[in-house]
């Protein structure tokens, strides 16, 4: 089911004794793993645990306060603000629980918008990236016009519209129902099969499951990493 | 795609945005009407104050004591005449005759009266004004000199000089502030029978109008053409002028600048709002790796496009303003000037990027906060 990882291979993602703290509260704790291309992670842990802390680090949303992360070779710990913007628009695919979609644009528009802070638009490949994830009749269509499901979609399709190295997704079926949650873990599994490295933030054992590991954190600390029997099936 | 997000930003929050244009068109709007005013105040006032009397004399040179000589040449009028100088709105010549009524001196001076009308229209007057420049028969007599000769409109005046006489109607009796007040004013033909100098004047009084450059410009024309006489502004009224229209213009400017800061609080409160409504967007664009420039261009434009409309509106309710003033003010609807224009929306361009300013503050926002909700 999964897609054999390459241990040979430079990894992706190396994080290596991660801290953030904020005032006095530490968020992350030494936390290290690698992350290689093409895998699919499920980061996992209760509430507070530092797992959007990592999230927003790895997707270069946050500085570290120790530590380093390095991604497809570059590290983003020293990066400054500009740099930090590049990183995001050329490497970084978003996915967020509240989908965070611009609520005057269309869908084409939000996604558009990607390719906008990216380089150049292209409307043709944006309709056809909502084509992809079964939008091609809504394309015109506000968020306020479209389903939560609907706008987890359009979401997926906008950050996956400058080819990124890294989806980072944060908890992306938390405000979906059961039906859309299966549609979305659906575009996620494509998505990891077609080549995609994926960082899943979630709370759902059975998206846990469909990772090809999970890194469970627990009070900012590195609890385990763990391989899903799914996955080792 | 920047026309487009463009478009649907100006869609977007068009309560706000409606309040900071309606900021922007009224203060566009004031600007607009004082700056048609301002351009044409000079043209309107110059003319107001052609009806103040003269501003230009033309007497005799004083050399040798003469200043009593008269003009010996009337044709000096023509000569005047044939300069076609458009700036001259009247032209009236005097001949000063020392006369007697019974056993009462008087001066008597002989003018045109159509001209005199012309330059001096705030002249009090009680009776009738003496319409012809021909007209031999009738007369206006000073308020002071009407006192003394016990004379009202109506009357008749025997006058005397040396063995001449002539016999009067009093028309009206005039009160000036001036010397007329102590006068007789008659038709010039009339003074100069009865003075025995025929073609003969004292001095010419000219009413010219534009700014006081432009009236010395006239005098320097007419002084050159009118060689062996003395032509000289009458400067206390030209400095007057002057002094008058920097004031309307320094006031004018003023009021133009506290309006457009009143409009710029005005929009600066609109934009206050606007800048925490969109908080969440600029944190979602920077996320999606929208530079700071790259997304306060977007806003900046939006805040520049409401600025050039609202200048352009503005431009449009201010031409109807400035008529109403200008019909409220000087009795005439002044012309909309159309280099108002740029003027008006360039600094309405202005104003709505300084009242902006608080949209500069969305440079700051760090995503990671905004996308967890803080």
């Amino acid at each position: 089911m999964a897609r054999p990882v390459q241990s040979h291979v430079q990894p992706l993602v190396r994080v290596e004794q991660l801290e953030k703290s904020f005032g006095n509260v530490r968020a992350l704790d030494r936390v290290s793993f690698e992350v290689e291309a093409g895998e699919w992670i499920a980061i996992m842990g209760p509430s507070g645990s530092g797992k959007t802390t990592l999230i927003n680090i790895l997707g270069g949303l946050d500085h570290p306060t120790g530590g380093r992360v390095v991604v497809d070779g570059q590290e983003i710990g020293n990066l400054g603000e500009r740099e930090l913007t590049r990183y995001r628009a050329d490497k970084i695919g978003f996915v967020f629980q509240q989908f965070h979609l611009v609520p005057y644009l269309t869908a084409l528009e939000n996604v558009m918008l990607a390719q906008y802070f990216h380089s150049i638009t292209d409307e043709k490949e944006a309709s056809e990236a909502l084509a992809r994830v079964g939008l091609s009749d809504r394309l015109n269509h506000v968020p306020s016009e479209l389903s939560g499901g609907e706008q987890q979609r359009v979401a997926i399709a906008r950050a996956l519209i400058n080819q990124p190295k890294v989806l980072l997704a944060d908890e992306p079926t938390g405000n979906l129902d059961e039906a859309n949650e299966a549609v979305v873990l659906k575009l996620l599994h494509e998505l990891h099969h077609a080549g995609h490295t994926i960082l899943v933030v979630t709370h759902s054992q059975a998206i846990g499951n469909l990772a090809d590991r999970r890194v469970e954190l627990e009070h900012g600390r590195l609890a385990r990493i763990s391989v899903p029997s799914l996955a080792k099936e | 795609m920047f026309l487009r997000i463009l478009w649907k930003l100006l869609g977007a929050s068009r309560g706000r945005l409606a309040v900071a244009l309606i900021a922007l068109t009224s203060g566009a709007a004031v600007c607009s009407a004082l700056l048609n005013v301002n351009l044409d105040a000079e043209r309107k006032l110059t003319q107001e104050f052609r009806t103040l009397g003269a501003n230009v004399v033309i007497a005799p040179m004083t050399s040798g004591g003469s200043s009593e000589a008269a003009l010996e040449d009337a044709h000096v009028l023509d000569r005047i005449a044939a300069l076609n100088l458009p700036r001259i709105i009247a032209t009236a010549p005097y001949l000063y005759v020392a006369a007697n009524s019974g056993s009462q001196p008087v001066i008597l001076a002989g003018t045109w009266f159509d001209q005199v009308a012309r330059m001096n229209s705030w002249w009090k007057l009680e009776g009738g004004w003496v319409t012809s420049r021909d007209d031999q028969d009738h007369c206006l007599v000073g308020f002071t000199a009407a006192r003394q000769l016990g004379l009202v409109p109506g009357s008749s005046v025997q006058l005397r000089s040396g063995d001449r006489n002539v016999s009067l109607t009093v028309a009206g009796i005039v009160t000036t502030g001036g010397a007329e007040d102590n006068q007789i004013l008659t038709n010039l033909d009339s003074a100069q029978s009865l003075a025995g100098l025929p073609g003969s004047l004292s001095l010419v009084q000219l009413s010219v109008s534009g700014t006081p450059r432009e009236i010395e410009g006239v005098t320097h024309t007419l002084a050159e053409n009118l060689p062996g006489l003395d032509v000289r502004p009458v400067r206390q009224i030209a400095a007057a002028e002057g002094t008058i229209l920097k004031r309307i213009q320094g006031l004018l400017f003023w009021t133009i600048a506290l309006i457009l800061i009143l409009s710029m609080l005005g929009v600066l409160a609109s934009m206050a709002a606007l800048a925490m409504e969109r908080r969440r967007d600029v944190g979602l664009m920077k996320a999606l790796g929208g530079t700071v420039p790259r997304i306060m261009r977007l806003f900046l434009a939006e805040a520049g496009t409401l600025g050039a409309l609202g200048g352009l509106l503005g431009f449009l309710v201010g031409v109807l303003l400035a008529r109403w003033m200008g019909e409220r003010i000087f009795g005439v609807a002044i012309s909309p000037r159309l280099e108002v224009l740029p003027i008006t929306i360039a600094l309405s361009i202005g104003v709505a990027l300084a009242g902006a300013s608080p949209l500069r503050l969305l440079g700051r926002v760090r995503p990671a906060e905004i996308l967890r909700g803080e």
